[in-house]
């Protein structure tokens, strides 16, 4: 199925550039065009990048509808306080959710959508499993959690509209040095809170093992949710041991002033966020071999080394001169 | 005549900045950076809490041939109120075989349920267990609790169908302990067979029930607590 037209939405974020990269090698792809609200953060020789705000719907359709494209990967979710706050984040995710998954029903062209969620969509809720693999409820207890739910359930109900496939990618936290996330951002400061009465383990992905699930999923037409998680676990206390940091036993009721105080520090936790460090998240990756054929190469600790192995601050010395 | 004098650059280190590093070392070399599994247990700190539990329980193991050597297996053990079969049963098949055994059975409130999921406990639902067991887990359940020492009580139905859902054996394990002593047994038992092949439900039903006449065969056939102290065996037997 070679000439295949590709519409990456989001492909101004760290995931999407990259998979963006990867697309224009893949020989299956024939044309690319991307839309987001930031500029690609790499080098991209064959995309066509369209810079559009999220709430320009009409402008949005119009790329959509024009490119026609076979497969539509929507990379567009704003994570809360990675790149803006909240309330932006769930406006921006919502709004560009309708225009390009709505456009894209109206491509008569259209074979497949790929769409990025996140583990999150299985909550924490009191006795809620351990490690839930794909067939668990989806029952979203954060923010984060019920957005990814809401954008789930839009592509899913798209999907079956207009007849073509829907892979649901839902990815552990993607962590890298140089991808904005909060849970990055808390886990680098210099002094990290942890609950010392759970400290609970939780798993992690990298990008680049994210991006080539999501052109596998692109390339083989999944039709079904699917955990993309690095294998290994380690709970907060490990993660700071690892990055050398200086951990912050807390309790409970301090909780709230860590919270502030991290916030002023800038780097702000969110309540998905926080249920990783209070209640852990894990998830069964293991469908992901059987269906997309590929492995996550690097394991949770070997990602959260890498959060920790660039450098936060470069100090070039000045050397101190005294006159006698 | 001038002199430059270059000062050496000292990192300014406060008390406190020295506690927290000292403090942090310190850690570093009680918490293991690398030793939890994807089920959450932690490898390192069931060594650690090792000696304790056997300042508890002295468990000794039989039939430890009958577990598979890499397949998951159910395990399903007798309860007495209180004895915590699941959890010393778990420890001492885990030493005995080598490989992570864990046990159903963790509330899921802070402390208790975090730092027993860090020993390998699971929460007590069918959907958890069934995970496990395809995962190639041995994952240990008790029967209900009974008062009597050697009383097989019935046998979960729903947490034998995670059994028979992931296609693994279910092996009985008749365990034995008092509260006034160290001494305890685990006894491990080939895997029961279903008398028929079912489709349905009533596969899980008839497999609990089989489970627990074999439970409660090998229990018979263990006899009585024997501790060489005579008033804790009377008192043993309830």
């Amino acid at each position: 199925m070679p000439g295949r037209r590709v519409l990456v939405s989001g492909m101004g974020g760290e995931l999407g550039s990259l998979v963006a990269s990867l697309l224009e090698s893949e020989p299956w792809v024939g044309s690319l065009v991307g839309i987001d609200a930031d500029p690609p953060r790499r080098r991209l020789r064959r995309a066509v990048f369209h810079r559009i705000d999220p709430s320009d719907r009409e402008r949005i359709v119009d790329v959509v509808t024009s490119f026609d494209p076979h497969v539509v990967i929507h990379l567009a979710v704003w994570e809360p306080d990675a790149r803006v706050g909240t309330t932006p984040a769930r406006r921006y995710t919502s709004e560009c959710t309708a225009a390009v998954l709505g456009a894209a029903a109206e491509c008569p062209s259209l074979e497949s959508i790929v769409v990025r969620s996140g583990i999150e969509v299985y909550g924490r809720r009191r006795h809620s499993l351990t490690r839930p693999d794909e067939s668990a409820p989806v029952d979203p207890t954060s923010e984060f959690g019920k957005m990814l739910a809401d954008l789930e359930r839009v592509a899913v109900s798209v999907g079956a509209r207009v007849g073509v496939p829907v892979g649901t990618l839902r990815l552990a936290p993607v962590l890298g040095p140089h991808v904005p996330s909060p849970l990055g951002r808390l886990l680098r400061q210099p002094v990290v809170p942890f609950s010392v009465l759970a400290d609970p383990p939780f798993v992690v992905i990298r990008e680049s093992d994210a991006a080539a699930a999501v052109i596998a999923a692109a390339q083989r037409r999944v039709d079904e949710p699917i955990n993309v998680v690095a294998p290994g676990a380690v709970t907060a206390l490990q993660a700071i041991l690892r990055g050398r940091r200086v951990p912050l036993p807390l309790v409970g009721p301090e909780w709230s002033i860590a919270r502030r105080m991290s916030h002023l520090l800038g780097a702000p936790v969110p309540d998905h966020v926080m249920e990783v460090v209070h209640r852990g998240r894990l998830a069964d990756g293991s469908h992901a071999a059987e269906v997309l054929g590929v492995v996550a190469a690097s394991t949770t600790p070997e990602v959260i080394d890498r959060l920790y192995a660039w450098e936060t601050v470069v100090r070039v010395p000045r050397p101190i001169a005294v006159v006698a | 005549m001038t002199n430059v004098i270059d000062l050496p650059r000292r990192a300014a280190a406060t008390a406190a900045t020295a506690a927290a590093t000292a403090a942090t070392v310190t850690l570093r070399t009680l918490v293991h950076r690398n030793s939890v599994d994807d089920w959450g247990r932690d490898q390192h700190l069931v060594n650690v809490l090792s000696p304790l539990l056997g300042m508890r329980w002295h468990v000794s193991v039989g039939g430890i041939d009958h577990l598979p050597a890499r397949a998951g297996a159910l395990l399903v053990t007798n309860e007495r109120h209180l004895s915590y079969s699941a959890l010393y049963v778990s420890w001492a098949l885990g030493r005995a075989s080598g490989r992570a055994v864990r046990f159903v059975g963790r509330p899921d409130n802070a402390p208790f349920g975090p730092l027993l999921r860090r020993i390998g406990a699971l929460l007590d639902d069918p959907i958890e267990v069934r995970g496990a067991l395809r995962h190639g887990e041995l994952v240990v359940v008790a029967t209900r609790a009974v008062s009597h020492l050697r009383h097989a009580g019935p046998v979960d139905p729903e947490l034998v169908g995670a059994a028979v859902a992931a296609g693994v054996g279910v092996h009985p394990v008749a365990s034995m302990s008092t509260m006034f002593g160290r001494a305890a047994r685990a006894e491990v038992g080939p895997a029961v067979m279903p008398r028929r092949q079912r489709r349905g439900p009533l596969a899980e039903i008839e497999l609990a029930e089989a489970t627990q006449r074999h439970l409660q065969k090998m229990l018979d056939g263990l006899g009585g607590l024997q501790t060489g102290v005579a008033p804790i065996d009377w008192l043993g037997e309830g």
